[in-house]
């Protein structure tokens, strides 16, 4: 299917049409008799992929498979073959790195969905920040650890690098990629000064979206992630922080499943009964009325549910029934508030509170 | 729940022929899943299995054809043996000679291997041809250190995915001597997050698809000791956890999402409904939420989409239908009745049962 060249000068030549890749034996490929779901490719694309065949066969390794492993991954980003041959060829010729990382800047956000792009991104990363950059690939918790103190070279490249996730992250706030890519990173660096930033940067993203899932549990990583832990005395006061935190979150907005399931996380990984929580839980767990008195003192560590929130919360149901549950004394209360939310609350998950309240029966 | 429109017929032809097209042929705008097609035509064969119509939509010449194409993928190495993802990176030999070695550019991939294996059963293959001693070769020189694998030897993602399809292959062969366990087991054990559910990898977010993987792969695994119910991977307050995580992913539109406070996606039907049936508490699904909503992601020219207002394909029809199997409806039209599913292999049973009878190292006497 020859392309009329010259029709209106649309699109760059052909790889069969240029001069300077006559040398080279493009290899059709060997689809066989009846294939499963082929693709009928567009003419450019049949056209790079035979040049990147012929270039694989002779093993060459230059600046212009560079050139031509790109042409392929822009129409087929999911290319591993090329994303792999490309990565060989990069070292092997001893390419720019800092310039490879330039053009992932851009394809990253054009293939954002794709594993290909963010993997290329970890192996370039690793080789420009490793004394041997690995043939094969880095694994998601680095095997061999950079050195404790960062240099100040690897320190301002890891802080481009977070600016870059961050304004990826602008584009699509909860995509899966680019966060297990800036987890990694984390890690891959581990460098408390890097960590320390988080903080912040996870409370920006929760105060333009409360329920924002990915920011949560990259708080979750970023407060317990770390080998180096703190001693007690500091362990506690990250508890009381984070609880602190995560309440006045729930205040803001008591319907909200990722800061309920963050409140629980942190008190299993710490292993804090629930019950300490009941006074603040309580309040969410009833029926607004207009004859409520109004609340004389302001408890500011168990903040109330806004005037605007709908209430009884599920959440802090299931919580209260939790906490009912491991009272022995209180094991029917558990089971009101199952029925409550099978029969009026939470009528999808009916038979989930039926599951619950048949499984402490059959405990009891 | 009495709220609920009546459901419309399960639109079987049509799903089929949905299929049907994309198994004969891809428009050039789909250039990206070049290097996936196996996993395509497994979801388009998988849905005419589900549906029971292989032999009505497809003639025998072409599951001939679509079998020798498959074992055309199968490739040798010194990596071991396994399948491509297709003939992408297949070059025209003169001769048509298949029998060369895959060069370091070519090698089989994991995912692939485990696709090519359902497909080949759901085409009823004799499987003479599996090169099962290379494929079990294969498998180890995928794993790494830290118990996860790597899509393809010394290269590729390694997260729960491909742990999931070397669990599944290793007990289709009946042969796990591949690959370390108790390895992947820790691995897999790392990826549990603070919701409830597992992550991709040891530091990700819960997600619907990898807890999915993680789950499988844990009653898959042979148990040191054989216990009745209880899995010894899990502890009871995971079991508590992934349970009350799971349930919690069952979103207002009646469908399963991926994540918390994310939107219901048809997908998440199944591997979130899988889940819960795999831990035997398949009972907490409201059915009749997740039938209606699946039944509104039917797209009028066929096939399913991951919501009702997307457009439909092979994967999401796959999962859809395959949700539907294992939540079946009993006073639903007779349009919705399908067979049951193996959820751990996510196989219908005649198909699961062709691959123990036909895969398996040491067939079952």
């Amino acid at each position: 299917m020859p392309r009329i060249i010259g029709d209106g000068g649309e699109g760059p030549l052909l790889f069969s049409e240029r001069p300077d890749w006559a040398d080279v034996t493009p290899i059709p490929q060997h689809e066989g008799y009846n294939p499963i779901a082929p693709i009928f490719y567009a003419p450019e694309y049949k056209d790079a992929t035979d040049y990147f065949r012929g270039i694989v066969k002779t093993n060459e390794k230059s600046q212009r498979v560079l050139e031509l492993t790109e042409t392929v991954i822009r129409m087929n980003p999911a290319h591993y073959s090329a994303w792999q041959y490309r990565y060989h060829t990069l070292l092997a010729i001893n390419a720019s790195l800092d310039t490879e990382l330039k053009l992932m800047d851009i394809l990253a956000i054009q293939f954002l969905k794709t594993y290909q792009v963010w993997h290329h991104r970890r192996l370039i990363l690793t080789a420009l920040h490793s004394s041997s950059p690995p043939l094969s690939d880095p694994s998601a918790s680095p095997s061999e650890p950079p050195p404790l103190d960062t240099t100040p070279k690897d320190f301002k490249a890891a802080q481009i690098e977070l600016a870059f996730i961050s304004r990826v992250l602008m584009t699509d706030a909860k995509n899966y990629h680019t966060w297990s890519y800036r987890q990694w990173l984390l890690a891959f660096f581990d460098d408390a000064r890097l960590w320390e930033g988080e903080m912040s940067f996870v409370e920006r993203l929760l105060e333009e979206d409360v329920r924002n899932n990915s920011a949560w549990h990259h708080r979750f990583f970023v407060v317990f992630g770390r080998e180096q832990l703190p001693g007690d005395e500091s362990r506690e006061s990250v508890l009381k922080r984070e609880l602190a935190y995560t309440k006045d979150q729930i205040a803001l907005a008591p319907n909200n499943p990722s800061a309920w399931n963050y409140l629980r996380g942190i008190l299993e990984r710490t292993k804090t009964p629930f019950s300490n929580l009941r006074t603040f839980v309580e309040p969410y767990t009833k029926t607004r009325s207009s004859e409520e008195p109004k609340e004389d003192v302001l408890d500011l560590e168990n903040p109330a549910p806004s005037s605007t929130a709908e209430l009884p919360c599920v959440a802090a149901l299931e919580f209260l029934a939790d906490i009912y549950e491991d009272e022995s004394e209180n094991k029917e209360n558990a089971i009101e508030i199952w029925k409550t939310l099978a029969n009026e609350r939470d009528t999808m998950r009916k038979k989930y509170w039926e599951y619950r309240i048949k499984e402490l029966l059959e405990n009891a | 729940m009495s709220s609920l429109p009546p459901l419309p017929k399960l639109a079987r032809v049509a799903h089929a022929g949905h299929c049907n097209r994309c198994l004969s042929a891809l428009p050039s705008s789909h250039a990206h899943i070049d290097a996936s097609r196996l996993a395509i035509g497994f979801y388009c064969l998988g849905t005419l299995d589900l549906l029971g119509l292989i032999d009505e939509k497809t003639k025998e010449e072409e599951r001939q054809s679509w079998r020798e194409w498959l074992w055309q993928q199968q490739t040798r190495g010194v990596y071991g043996t396994g399948f491509k993802p297709s003939s992408y990176m297949t070059a025209e030999s003169p001769n048509d000679t298949m029998q060369d070695e895959y060069s370091k550019f070519d090698t089989p991939h994991l995912i692939m291997t485990y696709t090519a294996i359902l497909t080949l059963a759901i085409l009823r293959d004799d499987f003479t041809q599996l090169d099962r001693k290379g494929i079990i070769r294969f498998l180890g020189s995928c794993q790494r250190e830290d118990g996860s694998f790597t899509s393809f030897p010394e290269g590729g993602e390694a997260d729960l995915r491909q742990v999931y399809c070397a669990f599944a292959i290793s007990s289709m062969l009946g042969d796990w001597s591949g690959i370390k366990v108790d390895r992947a087991v820790a691995y897999i054990q790392r990826c549990f997050s603070h919701e409830g559910g597992y992550g991709q990898q040891p530091t990700g977010e819960a997600l619907g698809g990898t807890t999915y993987c993680a789950l499988a792969s844990l009653y898959l695994a042979p148990s040191a000791t054989v216990t009745e119910n209880a899995n010894s991977y899990i502890t009871s307050s995971e079991r508590h956890r992934l349970i009350r995580w799971l349930v919690q992913n069952q979103a207002p539109a009646g469908g399963f999402s991926g994540r918390t406070n994310k939107l219901a996606d048809a997908c998440y039907c199944f591997w979130c409904g899988a889940s819960l049936q795999i831990l035997g508490v398949g009972d907490t699904v409201d059915k009749a939420s997740l039938a209606s909503f699946l039944a509104r992601c039917q797209f009028k020219f066929g096939g399913i989409s991951k919501d009702p207002d997307d457009r439909p394909d092979p994967y999401h029809t796959y999962l859809s239908l395959a949700a539907l199997c294992l939540f079946p409806l009993e006073d639903a039209d007779v349009s919705w009745r399908l067979p049951r599913l193996d959820p751990l292999w996510n196989a219908s049973e005649p198909t699961a049962n062709w691959i123990r009878e036909h895969v398996s190292v040491s067939p079952c006497d």
